[in-house]
């Protein structure tokens, strides 16, 4: 197909805005008479509430207000699946972050200085912060009304495990860790509540990444119907899935807030805040067993995976049904026994961040694949090659793969071939044998007893950076799968005049859908990007078409969008057949702003005098475009079904520099390969492999968030170490695209790939170049000299350093 | 939140002295404001009592680079950018450049000034330990008075310095050194840029004839605040280089700091790296004057 945009690089509608510091954010739109509101909490982890005493500032002029649960009309508590978390806590406390009440005032400063005032009495509760302890019977009871720390049980069963491990010839067994991930987008949390003059009704403007989400939410706390409570988005500086129940509960918040007082109400969140009520990503224990052959067959896996759900449920239902679902990789495996748990613990809670459920299996079972495959003595790529998917296999859900190109191999030989991967793996391992001795025996031995060197200890400097390549691969389902509803609606409007208006029922997040999807309308009536004006995201014009979520954007609002476009071209074409009195055989293009006849193209007419053509004649010329997803089906019981319609692939290949001295690993390139189905914006599919490997590089080197007793300690920027633009190297993306039946021309999703595969590309990579194998991420300094990670607790837990 | 604070910007040296003395306790000097500004957000306890800060940035006195009597000397309100643009410092203390190029981002460099680094002496100020290896010496003025120290007694415990409540520093006095000294300025931070330091070294060799003739070490963040190690450089004065002369005095940099830093939660990383690292720097000024 010859396409006019898709697939070249458009540059995106926002853009110019954005990097000039023009465009409008949450926190940039004011309202005359607002007042602020300022969160109450405790400072403790998990305490049961006696009483809140706000007497000596409550009749303070400056307070307009105090907000507590006993003002909520509606549901006082919400969740996505269990409805578990407290728009303000009442009873108990079971997290730092928790909020007791709200303070309402014209000046921020002066309510920062009446919270001191605030007299709490608590009772201290015992602290669970080891996830590994929540089902012991012994352990504090998060939600005691639930009467078990169990948030879910994911178990997925396929052939006989135990007879698949008694066939084989080899078994392996390892356990790998991560942490805790601040999604860390550069605008924190900000929404404005406006209470409109129709009484009961409210308006909000926000950095939501779920406009519909947060009214559905903000509706029930409010008890008011849905249409009543109408919310607007605003530019949105980053979300990667962040924005979604915290910018929920604080909407319900600020628009409680708006009610009461009759003024509209700002909340928005300092650094700190953010961090400390925001969710973050699951922190996994995994436990792999994998039985395989001498010709590298895997024949068994065995997986058990512990997610720490944290306060609340939230997603930890969905965002470890992926993980059931993939865990394996994507390696077609006879028999496969999976557990995945998500428990209640009093850490930050933890929910949706970009990859959900995947980074961290990725990181596990891409680790023993090297492990299998130096234990045969073959490269990571062949024995990738010998249990890969393939068109007509099965996976580990009982799914046969069909109707779609299955391109796992061949991102796999595009990603190996452009980076030389089998010579230099080979090398690179060769050379680390002179420093695996030394790491293992002398150096980080010698540091966790001992503080000082040996004359022997010293590198010769030619020795001190060592080379390392390695690579990660992945499969991933598309879109909700069987998780939620699917489906997904567009609103196209032609003017008189030939411009038109877009909106989508899914929310710009950042990824530059708009551009996307004003590409695929443009494709279809031949109209250029810059005749479409996307509207701004409102819950009062468009219908609910679900979460920007699960990289779904381009796969169902641009397959609504599509669809939306070819409702409107016939009814042009329609309208032209009369006009121009054509036979029905007599193909009408769209092209170049003009509308022609295939075969006689000097038959035409601009779409400008198109649209007033139609226009004059009474056409309808708005429309809205509907997208359902296809049926998806799952057997909870066994973890057995179609768990989604279709899937992406991909793979990288990480090229580290590792300094052996200071455990500094240097990412010098990344070669991204990535299965999109079809690339529609090649500038944001560009755009989206360099920051999702950014990303997934600070996942594999920096990223963590610790906790003290369930109180974090990274609450801001100089302590929680995103990467910069100096510490990742060349980025190179790549596509290979593949037939698909589903989405735009076959569009699919590329988001959530592009972040997935990283670290465990580099702790392959480090591996290869020093010839250890770390189980632990990140991969920072002490990690990759003393393979365990310091904190400043070390000290006063007693241990002798 | 930053609590209300008055602003003053004063055109002259003079009438920033007599703000001082007016203001003598209430007022700290506001350079490039990358310290204060972020600690008033932070509510710092070092920073609560402030009631008036004096902008520095716009006294011509203090914002020259000149070349007097054998000694370089920078003004307090030099930016780190300044410096790092300065062909005299360039030529003659490259070492100061190598430090001021990695602190912070482009933008912090343009606002922070060398001077606000080692007065507010956090323990890993990057710019203290070249600083000590010159020997620099500053100038502190009141409305009355005016003196001159080296930065080694200036500099007390981390976050506290030898300042009077109504002084400002005016000036850094840097000796022009022979040009048969090399030196090395390592920084190890967790990231490329915008990086809190985990171990800074900065070491001037003079080698002849395979003998050390003279040597500067300093380090920071490895210990309570940028440090010199006169020690150290006595005891390897008048040896001989070798390998393993390198390596015995990295063992013993290492001793000393875990005397003078005593045992951190961070001792079982550091301690071995910096003594790594520090045989990595002396072998690197080794192989420069080869």
């Amino acid at each position: 197909m010859n396409f006019s945009t898709i697939g070249k690089p458009t540059i995106r509608q926002d853009g110019y805005a954005k990097v000039t510091g023009k465009a409008k954010f949450a926190d940039d739109i004011n309202y005359p008479n607002q007042l602020f509101g300022l969160m109450v909490r405790l400072p403790v982890t998990h305490a049961k509430i006696i009483n809140i005493d706000y007497s000596e500032i409550e009749n303070h002029p400056s307070i307009k207000g105090i907000l507590t649960a006993k003002d909520i009309p509606g549901e006082k508590k919400i969740g996505i699946i269990k409805k578990d978390q407290p728009i303000f806590c009442e009873k108990k406390i079971v997290t730092p972050g928790d909020v007791v009440g709200m303070l309402i005032g014209e000046s921020e400063q002066e309510l920062i200085a009446l919270r001191e005032k605030i007299k709490y009495e608590y009772e201290k509760l015992p602290v669970l912060s080891d996830s590994s302890k929540a089902l012991r019977p012994d352990a504090p009871l998060i939600h005691p009304e639930l009467e078990s720390n169990l948030i879910i049980h994911h178990p997925l069963r396929k052939g006989d495990i135990e007879k698949g491990f008694s066939e084989c010839d080899f078994i392996i067994e390892q356990t790998y860790t991560t942490p805790h991930i601040e999604h860390a987008a550069i605008e924190p949390e900000t929404v404005i509540a406006i209470p409109l003059e129709k009484k009961n009704s409210v308006k909000l403007i926000g950095s939501i990444q779920n406009p519909h989400s947060a009214r559905n939410v903000v509706s029930s706390v409010l008890g008011l119907p849905l249409n009543r409570v109408r919310i607007q988005q605003a530019e949105l500086g980053g979300s990667f899935g962040g924005k979604d129940d915290t910018m929920n509960i604080l909407s319900a918040r600020a628009a409680l807030a708006a009610l009461k007082t009759g003024r509209p109400v700002k909340i928005r969140y300092s650094r700190e805040d953010s961090i400390l009520e925001s969710y973050k990503r699951h922190p996994y224990k995994m436990k792999y067993k994998v039985g395989y052959n001498k010709d590298g067959k895997i024949k068994a896996m065995k997986i058990d995976i512990l997610a720490d759900g944290g306060a609340y449920a939230s997603m930890s239902p969905f965002v470890t049904w992926r993980t059931v679902v993939q865990a394996t990789g994507p390696y077609e495996i006879e028999n496969v026994w999976t557990d995945v748990r998500a428990v209640y613990t009093n850490n930050p809670y933890t929910g949706a961040m970009r990859g959900f459920g995947s980074p961290q299996p990725i990181f596990a079972q891409e680790s023993i694949m090297d492990e299998i495959a130096i234990k045969l003595n073959k490269r990571p790529d062949e024995i990738r090659r010998i249990n890969g998917l393939r068109i007509g296999s099965i996976t580990s859900t009982g799914q046969q793969l069909e109707n779609h190109d299955v391109n796992l191999i061949k991102v796999l030989d595009t990603a190996t071939e452009k980076s030389d991967f089998a010579d230099k793996w080979k090398i690179n391992r060769q050379n680390s044998k002179t420093i695996n001795n030394y790491q293992n025996k002398e150096f980080s031995a010698k540091q966790e007893k001992f503080l000082f060197l040996e004359k022997s200890d010293f590198i010769p400097s030619e020795n001190l950076l060592r080379k390392g390549i390695g690579l990660a691969l992945s499969f991933r389902g598309c879109s909700l799968g069987a998780e939620g509803i699917d489906a997904a609606a567009a609103y196209l409007s032609i003017q008189a005049d030939g411009s038109a208006y877009l909106l989508s029922g899914l929310a710009e997040n950042g990824q530059g859908l708009k551009t996307t999807f004003s590409i695929i309308a443009g494709e279809i009536l031949g109209i250029a990007v810059e005749n479409i004006y996307y509207l701004e995201h409102d819950t009062g014009i468009i219908a609910d078409s679900g979460p920007t979520v699960a990289s779904r954007s381009t796969l169902m609002g641009g397959g609504a969008v599509k669809v939306a476009a070819e409702i409107i071209r016939d009814r042009l074409v329609e309208l032209l057949r009369s006009e121009w009195d054509l036979q029905k055989e007599e193909k009408i293009i769209f092209k170049g702003e003009e509308v022609f006849i295939g075969n006689k193209p000097e038959r035409k007419i601009t779409f400008k005098q198109l649209g007033n053509l139609a226009y004059n004649k009474g056409i309808n010329l708005s429309t809205i475009g509907w997208y359902p997803g296809p049926i998806v089906g799952w057997d909870e019981e066994i973890g057995q079904g179609s768990a989604y319609f279709t899937y992406v692939y991909g793979c990288q290949v990480a090229e580290v520099t590792v300094n052996t001295g200071t455990g500094e690993v240097y990412v010098d390139r990344i070669v991204a390969v990535h299965d999109p189905g079809k690339v529609i914006n090649l500038m944001g599919a560009q755009g989206q492999v360099y920051g999702g490997v950014t990303q997934g590089a600070g996942y594999g080197l920096w990223e963590e968030i610790t906790t003290e007793n369930g109180s974090i300690r990274e609450l801001n920027f100089d302590q929680y170490l995103i990467p910069t633009s100096k510490d990742v190297g060349e980025i190179i993306p790549l596509f290979v695209e593949g037939d698909e039946q589903f989405g735009p021309w076959g569009a699919k999703s590329l988001g959530e790939p592009t972040l997935e595969l990283t670290a465990a590309a580099i702790a392959n990579a480090v591996r290869n170049a020093v010839g250890i194998r770390h189980f632990s991420l990140p991969l920072n300094l002490e990690e990759i000299v003393l393979k365990r990670k310091l904190s400043p607790l070390d000290l006063k837990r007693g241990s002798a350093l | 939140m930053i609590p209300p604070i008055e602003y003053i910007r004063p055109e002259s040296l003079n009438e920033l002295l007599t703000l001082l003395n007016k203001h003598n306790g209430d007022a700290k000097i506001f350079a490039g404001g990358t310290d204060i500004v972020t600690g008033l957000q932070q509510g710092l306890s070092r920073f609560k009592k402030i009631k008036v800060l004096l902008d520095i940035n716009h006294i011509p006195d203090l914002m020259r680079i000149k070349k007097e009597n054998g000694n370089i000397v920078i003004g307090a309100a030099c930016t780190l950018s300044d410096i790092i643009n300065d062909s005299m410092i360039k030529e003659y203390f490259p070492l100061l450049i190598s430090a001021a190029s990695g602190i912070g981002s482009v933008q912090i460099r343009n606002r922070a000034t060398m001077t606000g680094n080692f007065v507010n002496n956090a323990p890993c100020a990057d710019i203290v330990p070249p600083l000590l290896v010159y020997d620099a010496r500053i100038t502190l003025q009141s409305l009355e008075t005016s003196r001159e120290i080296s930065l080694e007694n200036f500099l007390r415990r981390p976050y506290q310095t030898r300042i009077k409540t109504d002084e400002v520093v005016t000036t850094i006095k840097l000796p022009i050194i022979p040009t048969n000294y090399k030196g090395d300025f390592y920084k190890l931070g967790r990231r490329r840029s915008v990086s809190i330091s985990r171990i800074t070294l900065a070491v001037l060799m003079q080698i002849q004839d395979s003998i050390i003739k003279d040597i500067k070490i300093a380090s920071g963040a490895v210990t309570p605040i940028g440090t010199r190690f006169e020690e150290l450089e006595k005891y390897a004065c008048g040896k001989k280089v070798s390998d393993e002369f390198y390596k015995e005095l990295s063992l013993k940099m290492g001793k000393h700091v875990l005397e003078l830093t005593g045992l951190r939660w961070s001792s079982a990383y550091k301690l071995p790296v910096v003594q790594q690292m520090f045989y990595q720097v002396l072998k690197r000024i080794h192989n420069s004057i080869q």
